[in-house]
């Protein structure tokens, strides 16, 4: 945990690079194989520019749902004759954003208001756990959408819908963790030794319970990202022209007698994305060696 | 005896009733090897008695020694990653060349255990007349849960329950701990076993509930003429109830014989050491001594080629480490491994307050310490 | 019992009052002048504030929110603009065809999810179980519109099933309907069939190497009786595992829904947002939200009463 990168001197760089080979090759199957899906989604979203076939905005009426493997278009043409590797890979940019960004803001929220709660104790506790409660009382992507469809259609207004769902589950997490670590004797010792809360916080509470909390959030990306394009597909994301892929799946499936098969592509991509960083989570979850309940 | 159902046959062939009626249950060299990664850790290494109906067997030691795993490999307990070798000799029969369906007939109707914490004896979601039922009826003493009730609360009430129908009725943890340990010995002799192992029934239990139990299990060996093997760590216990004693160490056996002989003339130096270790009311202070160092790891090398104390023995000479002393009599029923002390350890003066400290350490354990 | 369930229904009040709060909340979201909206841009200054006034947009929030809870507790939920009628009357009608579609997927997945969840419990080591295993964490990780496309593909290209919808046009029998749900139902069904599975087989290991189980087999008690013992310990974690499966299928069937054009919330809840006709879609999420209150009450007091401890404390 304590190799960050900001350790890395230029003379140790050579020193690292085995180490590093040999320690990737020693991965699980199922990390490598996650691992390697997300960097390929994750490499093909920040080359689009450069690789993708063709504008994944402008069609040719003439081109209109060809099927996968056409010349030209390896998977195929949507209903306005736009080639779909393109904006699969265009499309990647906005899905990932909008999945990973929320997890990101609501793992900060999240922890700051578990750790509030379980340090304050007392009506701050209650009165932050409560609010969340009633949070937790809705299904998640249905107030994500009511709190979308509030906000107008768009990706940022995702972003956040998704970040406000996202926060009850990690700060329940969080609290129960700090919690957990808040009674172990060390923690006792050094309140008893005169320490302020905010110093045990910072020097002991955070760093126990970075790995647990760390693999939890991991964990709810894939979910995320599938949340992300289920709104996009409801019509909560993107605006039309711009492709991401819950917008390229609802335009898809119009065709789905025509050409069924480019129906699922966005479909199995969203699926890849998903399983993708669910095998990372995993990966992570057993380099950490964090409980399997903890991240369930 | 007629023919049982036993597993899911009909078994006539197999002798429960034993050749010499005085034998209940008697074991010969039982091994207990444990897998551990790629290595087998031999935790019992050769253990050789005979329980007898009506009579109490107490297997007396620290914890660590092996006496759980040996209570619970007679009744093959011990799950997959056991290796247990030897002879369980149950009348002609050897329990551990039984197929397992035979055994899990066995288990429960020809031989009862009593667990030591009794609150995980029992399922916590099924009432206690259910359970006892299900026992009887899967031995073949009743058929249906309805004939069931009658002998339950019989059982319950043999066992010393009060208002055996409201018991019936209950929950486990509506019960107290006492009252649950009582439930475990009902169960446990629901279809009238021949052999009952209790693996430390009174440790979990408060000190005046432990006498009642005990007195409890002293009753039913005398009344079912059943073979007890009570396994305990406590030489209070063993003084309470055994009619024999065996003290084992290391996975051995170390002492055997009648329980009043051997508690109070120990033959060997480690139940020297465990009696020297018991407060005893009246005598003075400074008496109490902790056997020093530590029971060896079934890991350490070369336990089987020297006495396994020898390291924490006052008495131990250079030939102690050397090879290892069998189990030999040293007078009537007597049995002990210990070459050096010629069958009855001599029962020092209480030691100064500071050689008992130096005796901490066992590499100053020299017998010369003794002699002075 | 009663009691037990007093004291439960007691303590989601407070919750059920959060939830109104949070779906007004919602509706104050909406960006722009609910005003202008309604009357147009050609309105008149004076004709924007008399509504403004009869809204009671001018009152504090507290004041508004009372004002519409007291209408929310006597069913007005506002009125759709797009259909013209009110909106709960809309959702609730929705609501029953949603509930067909849950509820079959809820049992689908419970009995699918405890079968292969006794597999992978007491049969780890078999073929079956790490095919089982594999599948489940695939059907956790697989979003329920995937395997949606998936059936609804099945279904164009297999001609088997009907493509969507609730009934044939005409046909009212149950043979029909039956027809109809098979594939949403079981699309809907399989990730929480695999979360079902994975959490079940976990509590039924945990129940398995608790001590009383090894003392059942010391009393010669079979393996299939050990079993059911196991699983009966085991309800009251499954029971807590189904009801998240409620709140989980509430969201998933959404678009399941949408994808088979089944005629329930989520069909309306997808056009409501293409309307933009909020009152719709507030009214949506929050019957969704009471109902899985009312669950998790349920769920409950089902635990206590599988487990006496449980009531006791």
């Amino acid at each position: 945990m304590s190799a960050t990168g900001l350790d890395l001197p230029i003379t140790g760089a050579r020193k690292r690079r085995r180490p590093l080979r040999r320690r990737v090759a020693a991965l699980p199957g199922s990390t490598l194989a996650g691992g390697t899906i997300v960097g390929v989604i994750v490499l093909g979203a920040v080359l689009a520019p450069v690789l993708s076939p063709d504008d994944p905005i402008v069609g040719s009426i003439s081109q209109r749902l060809f099927d996968v493997g056409s010349a030209g278009h390896v998977l195929g043409t949507d209903g306005q004759g736009r080639d779909i590797l393109s904006r699969l890979m265009w499309g990647a940019r906005p899905t990932l954003i909008a999945g990973v960004l929320p997890v990101l803001i609501a793992t900060l929220i999240g922890t700051t208001l578990g750790l509030v709660a379980a340090l304050s104790g007392g009506w701050p506790r209650t009165a932050i756990m409560r609010t969340l409660d009633v949070l937790y009382a809705f299904p998640a992507i249905l107030l994500a959408i009511a709190i979308g469809a509030a906000l107008g259609p768009g990706v940022l207004n995702a972003i956040v819908s998704l970040a406000i769902v996202l926060i009850a589950p990690i700060a329940r997490v969080a609290e129960g963790e700090v919690l957990r670590v808040r009674s172990a004797d060390f923690i006792e010792s050094a309140r008893v030794s005169g320490a302020r809360w905010s110093t045990i916080s910072r020097r002991h509470v955070l760093p126990n319970i970075a790995p647990a909390l760390t693999v939890y959030c991991t964990s709810l990306i894939g979910l995320s990202i599938v949340y992300a394009a289920g709104l996009s597909f409801l019509g909560l994301g993107v605006s039309p022209p711009t492709a991401d892929w819950g917008s390229m799946l609802n335009d898809l499936r119009q065709s789905i007698y025509d050409r069924p098969v480019l129906s699922l592509i966005p479909a199995i991509a969203i699926f890849l994305a998903s399983i993708g960083f669910n095998l990372l989570g995993d990966g992570l979850r057993r380099q950490l060696d964090v409980n399997e309940e903890v991240a369930s | 005896m007629r023919g049982r159902t036993i597993g899911n046959a009909q078994v006539e062939n197999i002798q429960l009733v034993a050749a010499d009626a005085s034998e209940a249950l008697e074991v010969t060299d039982l091994r207990v090897e444990f897998r551990r990664g790629d290595r087998m850790r031999a935790v019992v290494r050769g253990v050789d008695f005979t329980l007898r109906p009506g009579r109490t067997l107490v297997l007396l030691g620290e914890s660590g020694s092996g006496k759980s795993v040996t209570a619970r490999a007679l009744m093959r307990l011990d799950g997959a990653g056991a290796n247990v070798s030897g002879r369980v000799g149950f009348g002609e029969t050897d329990l551990l060349g039984l197929p397992e369906p035979v055994m899990a007939g066995l288990r429960g109707s020809a031989i009862g255990l009593v667990p030591q914490d009794p609150s995980g004896a029992l399922d916590p979601l099924r009432k206690i007349g259910k359970q006892i039922a299900e026992v009887l009826i899967r031995h073949g003493a009743a058929f249906s849960p309805k004939e069931a009730k009658p002998q339950a609360a019989e059982l319950l009430a043999r066992v010393g329950i009060p208002d055996p129908p409201r018991v019936l009725d209950a929950l486990p943890h509506e019960l107290s701990g006492g009252m649950r340990q009582r439930v475990a010995i009902a169960l446990a002799i629901a279809c009238r076993p021949r052999v009952l192992i209790a693996d430390e029934p009174t440790t979990a239990l408060d000190v005046t509930v432990q006498a009642q139990v005990l007195e409890l299990f002293a009753s039913l060996c005398a009344d079912l003429k059943v073979a007890l093997l009570l396994v305990t760590h406590d030489v209070g216990v063993a003084r309470a109830i055994g009619d024999d004693v065996a003290v084992m160490y290391a996975g051995r056996l170390v002492e055997f014989g009648p329980a009043r002989e051997v508690l109070d003339a120990p033959a060997h130096p480690y139940t020297a050491g465990l009696l020297d270790a018991v407060p005893t009311p009246g005598v003075a202070r400074g008496t109490l001594r902790a056997i020093p160092g530590r029971p060896p790891s079934p890991d350490e090398p070369g336990l089987d080629d020297r006495c396994a104390l020898a390291p924490r023995c006052r008495f131990a000479t250079a030939a102690c480490s050397e090879h290892r002393p069998p189990l030999a009599a040293v007078g009537p029923g007597r049995l002990a491994a210990c070459d050096v002390v010629g069958g009855r350890v001599p029962r020092t003066a209480p030691e100064p307050e500071a050689a008992a400290e130096t005796s901490t350490d066992p590499t100053t354990d020299a017998p010369l310490e003794v002699l002075s | 019992m009663p009691a037990f369930l007093a004291r439960r229904i007691l303590y989601a009040l407070p919750i059920l009052l959060g939830v109104s709060v949070v779906v007004f909340i919602t509706i104050k979201l909406i960006p722009g002048d609910p005003v202008s909206t309604l009357l147009g841009p050609s309105a008149t200054p004076a004709a924007k504030a008399d509504l403004t006034a009869r809204l009671g947009l001018n009152d504090p929030l507290p004041v508004q929110y009372l004002h519409w809870l007291w209408h929310a507790l006597q069913g007005d939920l506002g009125t759709s603009l797009a259909m013209g009628q009110p909106a709960l009357t809309l959702v609730t009608k929705a609501f029953g065809n949603t509930m067909v579609l849950l509820v079959t997927a809820l049992v689908i997945a419970t009995i699918g999810g405890v079968g292969f969840g006794l597999v992978l419990a007491l049969r780890p080591k078999s073929l079956l179980a790490r095919l089982v295993g594999g599948a489940s964490l695939g059907a956790i990780s697989i979003p329920q519109y995937t395997v949606a496309m998936l059936f609804l593909l099945l279904a164009v290209e297999s001609k088997a099933f009907p493509v969507g919808g609730m009934h044939s046009t005409g046909a009212t029998g149950v043979g029909d309907l039956a027809s109809h749900l098979v594939l949403p139902a079981v699309a809907a069904a399989l990730t929480p069939m695999g979360i079902v599975a994975r959490m079940f087989s976990v509590a039924v290991g945990e129940v398995l190497a608790q001590d009383f189980v090894t003392n059942m087999r010391a009393r010669g008690v079979r393996q299939p009786a050990i079993v059911r013992h196991a699983v009966h310990n085991a309800l009251p974690a499954l029971l807590t595992i189904t009801g998240l499966q409620v709140g989980y299928l509430l969201g998933g069937v959404l678009f399941v829904e949408t994808i088979f054009s089944w005629p329930g919330i989520g069909e309306l809840v997808y056009q409501a947002i293409s309307t933009r006709d909020m009152a719709l879609i507030q009214a949506g999420v929050l019957l969704s939200a009471v109902l899985l209150v009312l669950v998790n009450v349920v769920v409950d007091t089902a635990h206590a009463a599988v487990d006496p401890r449980v009531r006791a404390a």
